[in-house]
């Protein structure tokens, strides 16, 4: 059985359950229930945990993740976005911005067009079908946080944003939840970790997690957790 | 993207600071020379109008900021670094072109915005800043922040230009061809301090809070044009002939060659495999740190802390005053650390060049203690030289330095031009003052002991600084300081090394540093790999010095380092971001022909063999004594086994080394008597286009004599 078919029968079963019938997809593995404007969301079955402590500033997840996608490197439209001030007290001088997959995914349910949608055939991971975007950037208005985790691609006229890896034709194994993210795999120090159980959603920084293990200790580092909005 | 000159943005930007203009020129008939050094090498060429001048200050100089297809890459440790050339400040006897490098992610940022080098000609009637967002470029006036240190204008412009862009939460909005780009980075601004303003041999060039383009005087350059800071905003991209292999290059270097972060073997050897941990060479303030990189680099090298000091500071900066803080804080770990972390600081924000500081100040101590130097003395100085070791008195001397005022106005153009003004040329003779070649401090790395690093810098044109056989020396002598067996032995090692460098060396005794064989041509084909690979792979490709070429590695079985292998080597990265065909050997040959562009342009600034010399000490006193018990390096023994070898007590001899060069010449098809190029070397090395203006000048070599 692959991805798909799971996502499919974990959908059935999700409607089954909830003794429904007729109800109209509408977004992706999302749907609206009938006769409402109540749309359910699959929770995502993966998610990016970083280490804020841990990240050296490289941004080489940046540059790889711009490259897997779109074949040239860039920061502007890398779907992880890593803020620094060289100046600033450790460990404020490094912010690593990931998408969250959130559970209520406001970015689907701001889309008029549903391009940014849910992705069943890649572990419902939001994602942006950028045929389909119209440009209207509604979704970035709604994502909640700061800085807001999609991109807008000016060259194309659409907006963008993190989908696990699930459509990199440049990333040679096969990415989404269960397969490779690119931003995970580069990280020379290991500061991204994939997850697939999903962050605490009430929590402002359940997405921000300690990966410094022995070694950090043993090399001169700290292994404080450090707890960061974000 | 519909830009097809693959790494490459495609524009240069030419900026004449007299006229008050901005133009932009096609980066196209530059790419056969790479980027970096071989790009501004080439626009020097074709932009400075008068190549014989020998001063940087000249408003005749022309500088160039130049970044390379790597800049704003993954690749590995290659992605933010920068190399700047042009006529310098300070060298002796001769300041001539030269060439400086710093890392960050000023060039990557450059790149974004659309451009690959920055050339700098002319001087501003006015101090005036640079603002570079993407295509849109201005001279703007500095007003304020003329007179500011590097933090200060650094965080200033940051605010404003982030104020003037708007754009969405954390996202800045800047200009594109289609409608607003955005970017969450701060701009990269490249600066001088009050010291590149007063125009001192010792000022340089800062970007960030640690990252600066030391040797040379640049900072001075960018003081006399007027400059005081580039400050570049860039959304764009650069594009990538094949993305798949890159990537694919990038995750097969961190899987086969650097280091298991869960498990670092912290006895590595090879610099690309070391763990990520902070290259300081004093007690760190507290464990509250993160080990900080430059863009791209796969092992950071420096680090941040919580306490407010010491960022980005590393290696030399945080070594060179320690040995008198020691002494005036008296067993004090704390506020030693601490003076030594806010001294490397200092040199940042004042623009300071750190490296000649830690001898120079020796130098002081010593003549004060003769009596020579303080208030109305020999050497005029008023500071509180009884204070040596405190943070005020650091203070005191890097402004001093700086602005070139008490002692400072001795050394304003440089060291040893003020050892000679002072009438003590023979302190630098003798070794008193460290000066080893061309008015710089010796590396630490002894002349009389480690071959490639005098060699090499002898005939190049400043302390080459340049790791790659140096690693060598480290990790053998750190494996035996600590007691440890090496991780290598003397035979596998060399073996491994030199088989990367076939086929410019036939075999191991190109890194046979014994006396017997130190004037070799085995050893002069080794300098020579060493010197073109540097020209090319690192100082124009932009591989950073820290973690390239990395001959050995203790990471894989066999040995053998990331360079020039099939699946990360060099020419991997290379030709998966410009689509080229090069081989790892063909990149030498291009930095081969870069150094002898150079050496053209050396030529017209009145370079000659006999100039070519080390301080007398070299020559005249063995190298007895070292900071460890040992100077180790691999050599054959008499039997013909290879050991670690002790290479203390030696000198050069003046005679045999003056043979060396003369050999090295001829193999170079240079003119032996003067070490000048030749029409017949030049037609070699397709530089045909230099020859008029040599002949011109009269600089052009004897074919007789090769």
């Amino acid at each position: 059985m692959n991805d798909g078919d799971k996502a499919a029968i974990s959908r059935r079963t999700f409607l089954k359950s909830l003794g429904t019938v007729g109800l109209v997809a509408a977004a992706g593995g999302a749907f609206f229930l009938p006769g409402s404007r109540l749309m359910v969301i699959p929770n995502s079955q993966g998610f990016l945990v970083v280490d804020m402590g841990k990240c050296m500033g490289c941004c080489s997840c940046m540059t790889t993740c711009a490259l897997v996608h779109h074949g040239f490197t860039s920061l502007s439209l890398a779907r992880i976005q890593i803020l620094q001030d060289p100046f600033a007290k450790y460990p404020d001088d490094i912010t690593m911005a990931v998408c969250h997959q959130c559970q209520d995914a406001p970015c689907v349910k701001a889309c008029p067009v549903h391009a940014d949608h849910v992705d069943g055939n890649f572990g419902n991971v939001r994602t942006i079908d950028p045929q389909r975007c119209i440009g209207c950037l509604q979704c970035i208005a709604a994502c909640p946080w700061i800085p807001k985790r999609l991109q807008w691609d000016s060259d194309k006229g659409h907006s963008q944003k993190c989908d696990l890896c699930a459509d990199a034709p440049y990333l040679k194994e096969k990415g989404g939840p269960g397969g490779t993210q690119s931003c995970v795999k580069v990280c020379p120090v290991g500061a991204i970790a994939f997850v697939d159980k999903m962050p605490d959603q009430k929590s402002k920084s359940s997405y921000n997690v300690n990966l410094r293990g022995k070694a950090w200790k043993i090399m001169d580092g700290s292994t404080d957790d450090i707890v960061r909005e974000g | 993207m519909e830009n097809k000159l693959y790494g490459f943005a495609g524009k240069i930007l030419l900026v004449d600071l007299g006229a008050g203009t901005t133009t932009a020129v096609s980066s196209e008939k530059y790419r056969q020379w790479g980027g970096g050094h071989g790009l501004g090498s080439a626009l020097f060429w074709d932009y400075c109008k008068d190549k014989t001048i020998t001063d940087g200050r000249d408003p005749k100089n022309v500088m160039v900021v130049a970044a390379s297809p790597f800049s704003g890459t993954n690749t590995p440790s290659a992605g933010g670094r920068c190399e700047v050339v042009g006529v310098g400040v300070g060298q002796y006897p001769v300041s001539w072109y030269t060439r400086s490098n710093f890392g960050g992610r000023f060039s990557a940022t450059l790149k974004y915005a659309g451009w690959d080098a920055v050339v700098v000609m002319g001087r501003a009637r006015e101090p005036v800043w640079l603002d570079i967002r993407n295509h849109e470029v201005a001279i703007r006036p500095a007003g304020k922040l003329w007179g500011t240190d590097t933090k200060t204008l650094q965080q200033k412009l940051w605010q404003r230009l982030l104020e003037e862009a708007g754009g969405m939460e954390g996202w800045y909005r800047l200009p594109g061809k289609r409608g607003p780009e955005y970017s969450t980075q701060k701009p990269a601004i490249l600066c001088i301090g009050p010291a590149g303003e007063h125009q001192v041999a010792q000022g340089c060039l800062i970007h960030d809070s640690g990252n600066g383009a030391g040797q040379c005087g640049f900072g001075a350059v960018w003081g006399s044009k007027n400059l005081k800071a580039i400050a570049v905003q860039g959304s764009g991209a650069v594009a990538v002939a094949d993305p798949a292999a890159l990537a694919a290059a990038r995750f097969a270097a961190k899987e086969h060659y650097a280091a298991d972060f869960d498990n670092p073997d912290l006895r590595h050897w090879g610099p690309f495999g070391v763990p990520a941990w902070p290259v300081i060479f004093f007690d760190q303030p507290n464990e509250h740190r993160r080990v900080q990189a430059c863009q791209g680099c796969i092992a950071g090298c420096r680090a941040r802390f919580n306490v407010g000091y010491g960022n980005e500071v590393s290696c030399q900066e945080t070594e060179w005053y320690s040995p008198h803080v020691i002494k005036w804080c008296k067993g004090d770990k704390q506020k030693a650390s601490e003076i030594v972390y806010k001294t490397a600081d200092l040199c940042n924000q004042l623009g300071l060049n750190s490296y000649p500081m830690g001898i120079g100040l020796d130098w002081l101590i010593g003549l004060r203690e003769e009596g020579r130097l303080g208030p109305g003395k020999e050497i005029d100085s008023k500071l509180d030289w009884d204070k040596v070791g405190s943070l005020e008195f650091i203070r005191e001397l890097l402004e001093a330095l700086a602005r070139g005022e008490d002692i400072g106005a001795l050394v304003a153009d440089g060291w040893v031009q003020g050892a000679i003004k002072a009438g003590r040329e023979a302190d630098w003779r003798s070794g008193k003052l460290l000066f080893t070649y061309w008015g710089m401090p010796e590396h630490g790395y002894d002349s009389r002991l480690e071959l490639e690093w005098g060699y090499e810098t002898l005939i190049c044109d400043r302390d080459m600084n340049s790791h790659s056989i140096n690693f060598i020396f480290w990790f053998v002598n750190i494996s035996v300081i600590y007691g440890f067996k090496p991780r290598i032995s003397a035979e596998k090692l060399v073996k491994v090394a030199t088989d990367k460098m076939k086929p410019w060396v036939s075999g191991p005794e190109a890194l046979d540093y014994a006396t017997a064989n130190m004037y070799s041509d085995a050893v002069m084909d080794m300098v020579r790999w060493h010197t073109f690979y540097s020209r090319f792979w690192k100082n124009s490709c932009l591989l950073c010095d820290f973690r390239w070429a990395d001959l050995f590695n203790t990471n894989r079985p066999d040995l053998s380092g990331a360079t020039a292998s099939e699946t990360a080597g060099e020419q991997v990265f290379w030709n998966a971001v410009t689509g080229e065909h090069l081989s790892f050997n063909d990149g030498i040959a291009r930095g081969r022909r870069i150094w002898h562009l150079d050496n053209a342009i050396w030529a017209l600034q009145g370079r000659h063999r006999d100039m070519m010399v080390f301080a007398d000490y070299v020559y005249d006193k063995d190298c007895d004594t070292f900071e460890f018990p040992f100077y180790l390096w691999p050599c054959r023994n008499s039997a013909g086994e290879w050991e670690y070898t002790d290479l203390l007590h030696r000198r050069l001899d003046r005679e045999k080394f003056e043979d060396w060069k003369t050999r090295f010449f001829k193999k170079e098809g240079l003119d032996p008597g003067s070490g000048r190029p030749t029409r017949a070397g030049l037609k070699e090395q397709g530089l045909e286009f230099v020859t008029a203006e040599l002949e011109r000048h009269k600089c052009l070599g004897r074919e007789d004599k090769v």
